[in-house]
Parts: C-alpha cells; structure tokens; sequence
C-alpha cells in the first residue's frame, strides 16, 4: 500500500497552556521540551508517549502519562481538552501525499531537534510530528472524518 | 504564494494566516469626540507605505505583527507584540 | 519529406502512428509532435489566418505562433508544435468553411480594404443590423469548438521544493544547473520540450552531465507558467501542475527567434531558421527542397550547416547586413553559394494555387524556392522576468531588452540575458550565483564578454504599397495596420497594442511584439527602449482549467452524532463547514409536515437537538471575569456562580456581531457559547484582544472537543431523571457540572425554543452513547429527534433573533430589541462608545414582531420581503413561518421606528407586487409570559 493509516485517537492524552504550564508540568515529573514546538519522547520509566511544546506555551501530552494532567492546577495553568482524531501515517509514497496536501517541506524537516510543527493539510489545522519515516498528526475531530477520507481518498490514487 | 515568517512557527506560505488590519492607537473613549470617535472605527490609513500590521498564524492561534511595506509587496520583519501602541 | 535515420533522432521508428487530418490519412512516428508529422508528410498547409483566412503553414515550429492549431474530436485548439503525435488521432484545422485547403472565407482577403485595424469600431452605426453581424462575427472568426459534453476534468495539484530553480534546459540553463548543482544546491531544471538541450537538440555531452548528476532533477515535457512572488513558480505538465517553491530562480528561457516583414511573409514554405533545424535534427524531416536564407546575424550561417548537412540546396543567402564578416560567409562562398549582402525581401511570390511559396522578389532579382529560411535575430523570452518585477532596458549593441536590475533571488542567462555567443558561460556564472545567494558556496562572479556584433537586426522590416506584410500572424496585421492606428491618435503602446490588437492572441506577442515596438518607435521619432513594452501577464502558455481547477479541498466538519442522523433519516443542509440535519424524513410525509411534527414534539412532549456546531470557549484565571465584562455588552462581574446569562457580542462600531450564553463555573471559570459561523473568528478576536490588554486569564477553544445536546419539551425533565446526579429543580438558566449517562456532563437550562429544556455539553467522544442513552429513555415518551427548520420555527414562535438572519452588517443592539442587555455604565466595552454615540440619534428603524391575518392563506411573504409604507420602503421582514402553535403567519421584521407600535398595520410587498396585510405584534408570540421554559419542578 502506497500509504499506511494507524488510528491512535483512542491514546489517552491531554492538553494544558497558559504561562504557567511548563512549571506545572515539571513540578508534576514530566520532562519539558525547552524549545517550542519540539517534543519529548515519555518513554522507559515513564511508560511510553510523548510531550510536545505548541509553541511557546501550550502543551499536549499523549500516553499513560496523561492522566497527571487531572492534577488541580494552579496559577496560568489553563487545562485544555483534548479530544483529536489522531493518525500515524506511513508507508512508500508518504511524501508525495504530502507534497499534495501540505505546503510545508516535510523532507527538508531535520528531524534530529525532533521538531513539533503547526500547520495546516487539506485545509484541516493539524499538528504534525515527523518520527524517523513515520508521521504523527492530530486534529480537530469534527473534521476527523472528512480529513481521514480525503487522505485517503489520495493515497489510493498514488497507490 | 506570498511567504509570511511567524516568529514562532516559522516561514509559512500566506494562506496558513489571517489579516488583522493595520495596528491602530484607541483614542482615550471618555475623551474623543464623537467626530474623534468615529474616524478610529471607520478610518483606515489607505496610502501604500511601511505599516505595522496584526497577522494570526491560524494553525496555533499564534498573533504577531508584521512591519510591512504595502508599496513594494515586501515583508521587513515580523515579531511578537510587546505592548506599544 | 523525412531523412535518413541518424543518431539523436528524437523519433522512434519501429513506432509508426497513423493519424488523419483533414480527412486525409498520414504516417507518422512515435516521438513526432503533430507539426513534424505532418512536414514529413509533405504537407504545407496546416491552417487558415483568423482574418482574411490566408493559408499557413509551419512557421516557428517552438509555439511562439499558432498557424497550426486544430480541433482534435472535442478538444479545441491543439497546438500542432507543441502537441506530441498519439496514435489515431484525427485532427481539423480550426476556423475554416469548407477545409483548409478549399475554405471559402479566404474570400475575406479579397476585402481586406474595407476591414483596416479597428474597423468594427467604426462600422456598425445602426444598433438594429448588428445581431446580424455579431452572428456573422461569431461564424467566421474564433478558433475551435467547445464541447460542452466534455467531462469535467481535474487533475492533482502538488507542491514541489528545491533551492535553485532553472527555467530552461539550453546550453545556459544546463551550465546554471550544473554550476549550482556543484556548489551545492538543491536544482531543478525545467523545459518545455520533451528533451533537454535547447538548440544541441538533445545530444550533447553537457546534457549528459547535468541529467547524472545526483543533485539535479530534469524535468521535460513542463513549462512554468508564471513567476508569482516568493519564487513561486507553477510549473504545467501534461498531466499536472506543481507548485515549486525556489529560493533563487535561474530564468534561462532563451529567445523567440523573430520574423522578418516583407509583403507574403506568411506563405507557407516561409519559416524561422532555428523551426527549419528543428523539424531535421529532432524529427528528421527535410522542410524544403531549395531555400532562400534570409539572414543577418552569425545563427543563420550556422543554421546553414544543419540545412546543408541535410541535403537542402540554398539558392542564395539574402543578408540584411551591409557588411558580412568573412568568417561567417567562408564556408558558403566555398560552395558557391551566392551571398547578396545589403539585400532583402521585398516580396514573396505564391504558388498558382496561393498555397506556398514559389520565389522571392530581392533586390538583386527573382529567386525560386520552395522554402524561405529566416534569422534576422531574437526578442528575449522574458514575460517571467517581467512577473518577478525585473527592471529591463533596451540595449542598442544587441537591439534587445536586457535585464538591468533583477530583483533578490533572481537571476537571468544566456539570451533572454542579452548573451548570445557566450551563452554557457552566461549560465555558469548565474547558476553560481544563485547557489551563493542560497548559502551553497561562494558566488565566481564570473566575467562574461559581450557580444562583439548584434544577433538581432534593428529593422527587418520591408514596406510595400500593397501591403500583406505581417506583423503578427495570430490577429493578421500588416505594418499599415499598426501605422493606421498610430495615426489615428493611438500612438503609445498600450493604446496601440489595444487598438489594434497586436500581441493580443495566442502566442501574445511572441513573435510580434518587438516588431511593433519597432514601428511604433519609428513612427514616433523615438527609441525602442523609449516606448517600452506592455506588462506581461500569466500564463506563458494556456493552461487547461483542469490544472487549475486540481482537486478543491473543501473540508467538513461533522458532530459526533453524525452517523445516528443518518440513521434517522436526516436531510443534510450545510451550516458553514458544518453538517446539520435540516429535518429527519418520514416516508409519506412532505419536508413542512415532518418539520412540523418535529415542532410538534418539543411543544407536546419531548425533542432532542444536536447543537454540536456552536462555538464553545473556556476562560479561567482571576480577570476571567474582567475580560468578558469588556468583550459582552451585558455585566457578567456579578453573575452568580452556577447560572447563565445571554450574551451580546458587539464591534467597535457597536454593530451586533454574536450571541451566546456565559456560563460561570466558578469564581475565575466561565464556559461561554458563541454562534456556529462565528466561533472560530470570535476565538481569534478575543485571543487578539487578550494580546493587547494581556488581562491574566486564558482562553481555550472547546468547538470541536466538546458535543452539545438540547434536550427540550413538558416530558424532558422525566426523559433525563434518572440518567444524570444533577438535581433536576435547578432554577431557569442555571449551569450544573455533574453525570449524565455515566458521562462528566455541563447542563444549562435554557429557553431558545420555548419550552424546559436543557442543554448537555459532554466531550466529543462521549456524544454518540449520549444520545442514544437519552433516545432509548425518551421512547416511551415517544422523544423525536429535531433538526436546524424545527428549532427555527420553534425560536420564532418566541421572537428569539438569529444573529445574521435577524441582524445585518449594520444592525445595533437597540434596533433589534436588545436594548436591555445594553450596560453603559460599566467601565468599558468593546462598541461601548459607539452606542453612546448613537443613542445621541433617532433610530431609524426597529425589529419587531408581527402577525398576518388568521385567515390568510394565500401566498405568504419570505425572508427580505420588503414593508412599502406610502410608497416608499420602510423595513423588510427577516424572519416569517406559518406557525402551528397560533394557526397564522408570523415573523420579525424591521420597520420604520415611527411605525414600531403595537397593532400597527402595514404592509409587505411580495416579488410579483402584490401587497400582504400584517400589523405589529408583541413577542412572544407563543407562551407570552414565558411559563413553560421558566417552570420549576
């Protein structure tokens, strides 16, 4: 198959932003990226996941981890629901699928600062992780359906 | 497509943005007159030159203003808002 | 006729194709374009002018003319140059009666007196006879026919990247390519032809070396369209457009090499030297059997090789030039060839049958030929350099516009460059450039010499008192029509080219703008570089509406509950992006009537509605509630935890934007709603706002996160006992966090529709079971589901508005019957001083219920009907419905401020003009004093 679809929407996972966040999130044992939009693996000790920095202050959390983000929060922390339609895609023709649905170079990406990205494919906003030949994406479920249809819809063409 | 650089995320083609008009001082409300009043809402600065402008990266919410010259099509620089009018 | 095989050939002869034109059948090959084919064949007629209808035949063989364009089945105009040879395809010329061989329009030659430039504008003096001749206009000029059975076609846009763009793969655009490639960079080269190499025609061992290296991609068969901002440049293939992003581009288009102007230019048999070489290196056809060479510049005696090498006699070589210089004539003079120098064409001389050529007419006497070679010199391909705003001026020591400042990343070679000899070291010292200008390596700053003698004549251009000398062989204009113009008044470029329409058709100017340019300047006793150039716009060639249309991507959002409206049977309308069921069909049952029924339920027992789409937001933080006291028009400081209040949204002008309900969830914790358009802008303004007063509170958009139900109707309040822990006697328009259907739920009474209802916001994932947990309970109460038409009726049964039906661009909250939730005397709002402002002033109109008669069952008014007062308008309706509760027609309306009493008649003009009684009523108009959605337990 020209590209391959992994639903991983049912992953618990959960978001915080706000300008006290990342001292929340410390003080509870997660490790911070440091750059915005770059992530984390949460893996060995912690069990497996992720944490990736949106930008200068928001913050999703994906994995078993997740769940310390119920904790009361505290001043500039704002909890933000996380309730995406997310996706691991791969396969042989993943960059052409990409070249026809997002304006961003995911080739020239350097992978090794393990970016975090923000943009927009099929005109769904959607946030995008690269992870060595795979790519991890989240968005919006309302347009969960429709995005997974039109992706697709085009990687049975490419196939 | 135009290039538009937010200084959080990075160079993105134009259609990843919103327009937010030209950055406009709010006249004192209790002070202006209505005359006053009305040209902050209804004005707008037409002539083509260097302008401070709100742009939205639309992907991540992310708000910035842009120092573009509208007379050359050219983007100087783009920076997060720090509080000057 | 065709040539032996040679090496490079771009032909494949083990592939014969056979194809028809013109109703006659021909042989051709694999790797033919329709022009070669066709020349191999022997046949010199391809096509008939858009005018006078004169024949034609191969004249650029490059598509910088259309002589050749053709109708193949349904598709129109096939360029005949450009259009690879496939396998039965059965081809017509286009715009002829009759055929290219015998059309009968050519007898328009015969008037062309009475048709000068711009005739039209002066002919047709009575308004009465011109249907008639529009007819004629339509018959007898236009190329091709459009299907329009043909299927809609889109084919997949996709994005490309690379570091240096070379457009053009000649002898400079391969030397940039490669010079780039070397320092580095990233390169992609492009040509529109099916191989790389410009004027080598595909062999060469610099073609070898680009098409190995491991940083070049060569991509043929593709021309770029345009050069739009950013170095963003659509490249068109057959199959597909690319959107290629460059950091520098390296514009290497080359030349058009250009015609010269003498009385029957046009006959077929007449062409430019680089089509004759064309047609015998990459297509082995011999074009002719004995030429006359018109030259004036080194490219012709080159050219002569090639014609020579391929058996071609060359009667005479005509020269323009005064002088020749010795090392270009030597190897002709050894041949005897005559080489008239100081000489030209005065005329071309027909065929008995008018179809070729047949001799010229020079100075020095008569010549036969069956073929007139011309290289008299070249315009630079230059419309993308002009797109990426270079500034060009004309340089008299090659006679040709040059770049003279290019802007940043944009970089220029070889002739479009104004560098014709040394046109490979033109291209290395731009590619280097360009790599350097994208930080791979060091820019060579490369010294290139200038050209020692002009490539391009100044004037090749003769005139003759008979005329049918062309200029521009797309719209048939001699070199008087361009001085008829001129004269006329239109003597600048702009006008003249409008006039006159040269540059205007298909080829746009290829091969005819600098000739123009040339006359005009004459005329007007001024210079080339004085007149100036029109703008050249996209596309360099067409480009077929499937490319741009690609494949639309129009997203869609749906609820969680989707799949379960399906089931019900809902009839989809769009809401924005968003899918909502307008009603759920019953079979048998008329849409009024379910919606009706729908209606009826919530009145007399129980309904539930996915309101899923409505924008909802979260705020927390100590000035939580400070920022929505700015934002809303209403005081929502002392807005008691654990209640709602409807909320107004307003602009700086005070001008109605939104409306929803603020919910506080705690001290420093708002839930608030906003309507379905408006969410996504809403949370974009008050993040902007936030950005400037920076108030410490954060927002969160819960939109799509979050499904929302209304359940509503006298049985609801049994339907949801039991399945929730929020204590059901909870006061009218209050806020509980608690369980429902074993699911952490918001509920808010609410009242829009008019009865006890609650509205149940869960997360997204939870919406489905919801739903269906509150279907299963409600079945004995016999629950219906409800959609968008249902609750319409439902809100207008109450005299609820619906921001943007109900209100406009314009509307403030006065008009539409809000002043209550105005609060000027808090400290500051967003519009606060705009109403303040505009209670100074009498209001001018006023939105207000109104009935039409019980008995009135006629036609009814609709939405934007306007209210004639005296003949004059006074307000329109924004809202109307027959209402079931009332048995009559009821609605909202704007009307004149005077005319806002109650009782008030007037009346509503329908779109035929009949006039329908109303008079102002009070809302609501059902359940007057609101019982129903305020009872308590």
């Amino acid at each position: 198959m020209s590209v391959q679809f992994q639903d991983l929407s049912t992953t618990p996972r959960a978001g915080v932003k706000g300008p006290g966040a990342a001292e929340w999130l410390k003080q509870l044992g997660l490790p911070v990226p440091d750059v915005p939009n770059t992530w984390l693996p949460l893996g060995g000790a912690l069990g497996g996941g992720l944490i990736a920095r949106l930008g200068n202050t928001e913050f999703l959390v994906e994995g078993p981890e997740s769940v310390k983000l119920a904790a009361p929060i505290s001043h500039g922390v704002y909890p933000v629901l996380r309730q995406d339609t997310a996706l691991v895609l791969k396969g042989a023709r993943l960059n052409d699928l990409l070249l026809e649905t997002c304006s961003v170079n995911f080739l020239a990406i350097n992978r090794t600062t393990r970016p975090a990205l923000l943009t927009s494919i099929v005109g769904v906003g959607v946030t995008a992780i690269p992870d060595g030949d795979e790519l991890r994406l989240w968005c919006d479920s309302t347009y969960g359906e429709w995005f997974l249809d039109t992706l697709r819809t085009i990687a049975a063409e490419l196939a | 497509m135009k290039i538009m650089t937010c200084p959080i995320n990075g160079p993105r083609a134009i259609t990843e943005f919103a327009y937010g008009g030209e950055i406009r001082p709010m006249p004192d409300p209790a002070a202006a007159s209505d005359d006053q009043w009305a040209d902050y809402v209804f004005n707008r600065n037409g002539a083509p030159g260097v302008k401070q402008e709100w742009w939205c990266h639309t992907p991540s919410n992310t708000w910035f203003v842009a120092e573009r010259d509208t007379e050359r099509d050219a983007i100087l620089r783009t920076y997060l808002y720090t509080g000057e009018a | 006729m065709r040539l032996p095989p040679k090496q490079g050939e771009w032909i494949d002869r083990n592939h014969p194709l056979r194809f028809r034109f013109e109703g006659r059948d021909y042989d051709g090959c694999a790797g033919d374009t329709i022009a070669s084919a066709l020349a191999a064949n022997g046949v010199k007629v391809l096509g008939r002018s858009f005018k006078y209808h004169r024949p034609r035949g191969l004249m650029s063989v490059a598509n910088h003319d259309v002589n050749a364009v053709m109708q193949w089945g349904g598709m129109p105009n096939v360029r005949a140059d450009a259009t690879p040879l496939v396998a039965g395809m059965d081809l017509t010329a286009v715009n002829t009666f009759g055929g290219v061989d015998k059309d009968k329009a050519r007898i328009l030659g015969w008037f062309s007196r009475f048709l000068p430039v711009g005739f039209y504008y002066k002919a047709f003096h009575s308004k009465r006879l011109f249907p008639l001749w529009e007819k004629m206009f339509r018959m007898t000029t236009g190329l091709g026919k459009v299907d329009f059975a043909t299927p809609h076609l889109r084919t997949p846009k996709r994005y490309g990247f690379c570091d240096v763009l070379v457009i053009g793969a000649g002898t400079s655009g391969l030397s940039a390519a490669l010079a780039a490639a070397e320092q580095g960079a990233d390169v992609a080269i492009v040509d529109e032809n099916a191989k790389p190499g410009g004027s080598t025609h595909g062999a060469s061992e610099l073609v070898a070396r680009v098409v190995a290296h491991p940083r070049v991609r060569v991509i043929t068969d593709t021309y770029a369209a345009g050069y739009y901002t950013d170095h963003w440049v659509p490249l068109i293939e057959r199959g597909r457009m690319t959107k290629m992003r460059a950091r520098a581009v390296v514009v290497a288009s080359g030349g058009y090499e250009q015609p010269a102007v003498f009385r029957n230019n046009d006959l077929p048999g007449i062409m430019l030297a680089s089509g004759a070489q064309r047609l015998i290196r990459r297509w082995s056809v011999k074009p002719a059997q004995r030429i006359v060479l018109l030259a004036a510049n080194a490219d012709a005696y080159l050219a002569a090789e090639d014609f020579l090498a391929a058996g071609i006699e060359i009667a005479a070589v005509v020269d323009l030039r005064d002088v020749v210089p010795e090392a270009q004539k030597s190897a002709l003079a050894a041949r005897r060839i005559p080489v008239h120098a100081g000489d030209c064409i005065l005329e071309a001389i027909p065929t008995a049958d008018g179809n070729s050529v047949a001799s010229v007419r020079t100075k020095s006497g008569e010549i036969t030929c069956d073929g007139v070679f011309v290289s008299v010199g070249w315009a630079p391909a230059a419309p993308l350099l002009y797109q990426a705003g270079t500034k060009m001026r004309y340089d008299d020591s090659v006679h040709q516009f040059v770049p003279e400042k290019l802007p940043d990343g944009a970089f220029a070679c070889g002739r479009v460059n104004g560098i014709h000899t040394a046109r490979s070291l033109d291209g290395e010292r731009a590619g280097s450039a360009a790599a350097a200008h994208c930080g791979f390596g060091v820019d060579r700053a490369i010294f290139v010499p200038a050209e020692t003698e002009s490539p391009t004549h100044p004037w090749p251009i003769v005139a003759h008192p008979q005329g049918k000398n062309f200029l521009d062989f797309d719209e048939d204009l001699q070199v008087a029509d361009l001085e008829n113009a001129i004269q006329e008044g239109f003597d600048n470029i702009e006008l003249m080219k409008r006039y006159s329409t040269v540059g205007m058709g298909p080829s746009q100017g290829k091969h005819s703008n600098m000739n123009a340019l040339r006359v005009l300047a004459r005329c007007t006793g001024s210079t080339p570089g004085e007149v100036g150039t029109t703008t050249a716009r996209p596309f360099f060639h067409p480009v077929p509406m499937s490319h741009l249309a690609g494949r639309g991507f129009a997203p869609e959002r749906r609820t969680p509950m989707h799949a379960r409206h399906e089931a019900a049977g809902a009839v989809w309308m769009s809401a924005g992006v968003w899918q909502r069921p307008e009603y759920y069909a019953v079979s048998g049952q008329s849409r009024l009537d379910c919606i009706r029924g729908e209606a009826d339920a919530v009145r007399n027992g129980v309904g539930l509605i996915d309101v899923g789409t409505l924008g909802k937001l979260e705020i927390r933080g100590p000035q939580a509630a400070e920022f929505l006291e700015r934002v809303y028009i209403s005081k929502y400081a002392g807005l008691k935890v654990g209640m709602t209040r409807y909320a107004v949204m307003c602009d700086e002008s005070g001008v109605v934007i939104d409306d929803g309900v603020v919910a506080r969830l705690a001290e420093d914790h708002f839930y608030f709603t906003t309507t379905t358009s408006g969410a996504a802008l809403i949370y974009r303004e008050l993040s902007r706002w936030n950005t400037i007063w920076k108030l410490d509170c954060g927002i969160v958009n819960l939109t799509g996160a979050m499904a929302a139900m209304n359940l509503a109707g006298p049985k609801a309040k049994a339907v949801l006992a039991g399945l929730t822990d929020v204590d059901l006697s909870l006061p009218y328009l209050a806020v509980r966090e608690g369980m429902v259907c074993g699911v952490s739920a918001r509920l808010m009474r609410v009242g829009f529709v008019g009865e006890w209802g609650v509205e149940i916001h869960v997360p997204f994932e939870h919406g489905a079971a919801v739903w269906d947990a509150l279907m299963a309970a409600g079945k004995s109460a016999g629950i219906r589901p409800f959609g968008v038409e249902a609750q319409r009726l439902l809100r207008l049964e109450k005299g609820h508005i619906i921001i943007g039906q109900d209100t406009d661009g314009l509307t403030t909250p006065g008009e539409a019957a809000l002043d209550w939730a105005v609060k000027l005397d808090k400290p500051f709002f967003v519009g606060q001083r705009s109403l303040q402002a505009i209670a100074r002033k009498p209001r001018r109109q006023q939105l207000v219920g109104f009935m039409l008669p019980a008995e009135h069952t006629a036609e009814a008014p609709k939405e934007c009907h306007l209210v004639i007062e005296d003949g004059e308008i006074a307000g329109r309706v924004t809202s109307i419905a027959w209402s079931p509760s009332l048995s009559r027609y009821i609605g909202l309306a704007y009307v004149r401020s005077d005319m806002a009493t109650a009782d008030r008649k007037f009346h509503i003009r329908l779109t035929g003009g009949t006039l329908v009684a109303a008079r102002v009523a009070k809302t609501p108009f059902y359940d007057p004093e609101n019982l129903r959605q305020k009872e308590s337990a």
